[in-house]
């Protein structure tokens, strides 16, 4: 029974800890022994808490002794990408050089909250060096492996969390997201993603990439468990200056609330030119189900991709120049390369950029005055093979690494929250997810979409069977 | 300076120097890739024509 709780939800084995039907600890033990028997394959944990997670499932074991009430996730076993500060581990953001930092004082903010929910952390996760990555490859740790199809990528850069979740070792999993590193290996893995507003969840704690496009948020096998979490990870903590001053309204309260009614309509034009056939057609199921015939141009979604891109650069780079200058060596030569190439960009490529993006936010904005919710493919293509290096998109042949996220990144560009659910074809080994894009500060109606069709079955995130 | 005039190897000779970083061959050559990225992306944001009084995304609060 243990072991089919735990290919289940965080939710139900929150239920099942509440009502003494399994302890946290057997649900700690399992997990455990699931990590040690399938990371090997999978790529996932870098760090393994075995003796926090059953100190914690331990603790909660004794609260129910006692008759206190438990937490909302009880119980529920979840790990987070290896850039949140873990308390005792070096937060090493998927390089070497940070492996010479001190081990962390405390949590990131969000753990600290996951486990105020009753969330029990069992390690660090596996990800793209300093988040520069849509691959989930690292040359230091070896790549995340794509628990669906293990020669294919997860994608990232919130590669271990992906193969965690969708390997069945943990139901829910912490990500970053700058421009798609939550939403790319969502896609990928066949995933339920959540990338919240920009500013909504704290980052106090994780270690940054392009502090003005950052963002943090979960991924999981079901639309509850990321409500459950996210809404257990809200509130201001006082500490990123970007976080807004918004009333932590939870979203799970409000997931069965009718989808009627919403205004669903899917982009057309550049978000259709440059994806593959399974892509659209992943879009075609979501839109069926939901009854979603409109099409609407979002303007200038390519140069709202350039400048991301560009601000990327400039920022990545400007994090990164005395690592670039004392420790080059020590870099994934993949992403030095790019963070040097980032040192040399035109400043005011990058200032027109910031410029630009208020712009593309007003104009995006108004799209919302017509429609709630629009619908957009979450990758070109599905997972491509580990080694893959290039694809072609809109007939001509681009670089794997940077052009994943072509859809996803002018949607980030301005904080937009976003859904990433995953979509399944009869015959096909691996999933491809669509974005499901709310206006800013709307996630529950976003989430509230996703659950319909997962209730619905248009759209599901099952555990892969290793091979 | 237009993105079209932007010309990468005069930019990573010149400027790898006065950034205090030193390229190998093969790091000079990846880089020289990544800067064309990033030119064919300035060529398309510097379309768009932008007002003067456009204030930048992110500000800062006092």
């Amino acid at each position: 029974m243990t072991a089919a709780l735990i290919d289940g939800t965080a939710q139900a084995i929150a239920a099942a800890v509440r009502t003494g039907t399994v302890s946290a600890r057997e649900i700690a033990q399992e997990t455990l022994n699931r990590i040690e028997a399938r990371n090997g394959a999978l790529g996932a944990f870098t760090d393994v808490t075995a003796k926090r997670a059953l100190a914690k499932a331990h603790a909660i074991d004794t609260a129910r002794a006692r008759g206190e009430s438990l937490g909302p996730l009880a119980g529920a076993p979840f790990a987070v990408k290896n850039l949140f500060d873990v308390e005792g581990l070096p937060t090493r953001a998927g390089s070497k050089i940070n492996r010479d930092r001190p081990p962390s004082k405390a949590d990131a903010t969000v753990i600290a909250r996951l486990e105020a929910a009753g969330a029990v952390l069992t390690g660090a996760l596996n990800m793209g060096e300093f988040a520069y990555d849509f691959t989930g490859r690292n040359v230091h740790d070896g790549p995340s492996r794509n628990p669906h199809d293990l020669e294919h990528m997860t994608g990232g850069s919130s590669g271990g969390s992906a193969a965690a979740v969708a390997g069945g070792l943990v139901p829910v999993a912490l990500g970053s997201d700058t421009n798609g590193s939550i939403r790319v290996p969502s896609s990928f893995c066949g995933l339920f993603g959540l990338k919240p507003t920009y500013g909504r969840l704290s980052r106090v704690g994780t270690f940054p990439f392009v502090a003005s496009l950052d963002h943090v948020g979960p991924l999981a096998r079901s639309v509850g468990d990321l409500a459950l979490s996210y809404d257990a990870m809200l509130g201001r903590d006082g500490g990123d200056p970007a976080q807004a001053d918004m009333p932590a309204a939870a979203a799970s309260p409000t997931l069965n609330d009718r989808v009627a009614g919403v205004r669903i309509a899917r982009l057309g034009g550049y978000f259709a030119r440059s994806a593959d056939p399974s892509a659209t057609s992943a879009v075609d199921t979501i839109a069926r189900a939901l009854k979603a015939d409109r099409v609407v141009e979002l303007a200038q979604a390519e140069q709202a991709r350039s400048a991301a891109y560009l601000i990327t650069m400039v920022e990545g780079a400007a994090l990164h120049l005395a690592r670039l200058r004392e420790r080059a060596q020590d870099f994934d030569p993949e992403v030095r390369d790019r963070l040097i190439a980032g040192t040399m960009v035109p400043g005011v490529w990058a200032a027109q950029a910031q410029k630009f993006r208020r712009q593309f936010h007003a104009t995006t904005l108004a799209l919302f005055r017509e429609v709630d919710i629009l619908l957009a493919p979450a990758t070109p293509c599905r997972a491509p093979r580990l080694e893959q290096t290039t694809f072609v998109l809109d007939g001509r042949e681009m670089l794997v690494r940077p052009n994943i996220g072509l859809f996803t990144q002018p949607i980030s560009f301005i904080g937009l929250p976003v859904v990433t659910a995953p979509v399944w074809t009869e015959g096909e080994k691996l999933p491809i997810g669509v974005q499901i894009i709310a206006t800013p500060w709307r996630e529950d109606l976003a989430l509230r979409v996703a659950w319909a069709l997962e209730r619905d079955g248009v759209v599901r995130a099952p555990v892969a069977t290793l091979s | 300076m237009t993105a079209k005039a932007f010309d990468p190897e005069a930019v990573v000779d010149a400027m790898a120097p006065l950034l205090g970083l030193t390229l190998t061959p093969e790091s000079r050559a990846q880089t020289l890739v990544h800067l064309r990225i990033a030119a064919e992306q300035a060529e398309k944001l510097l379309s768009v024509p932008l007002d003067d009084q456009q204030e930048p995304a992110p500000v800062f609060t006092a």
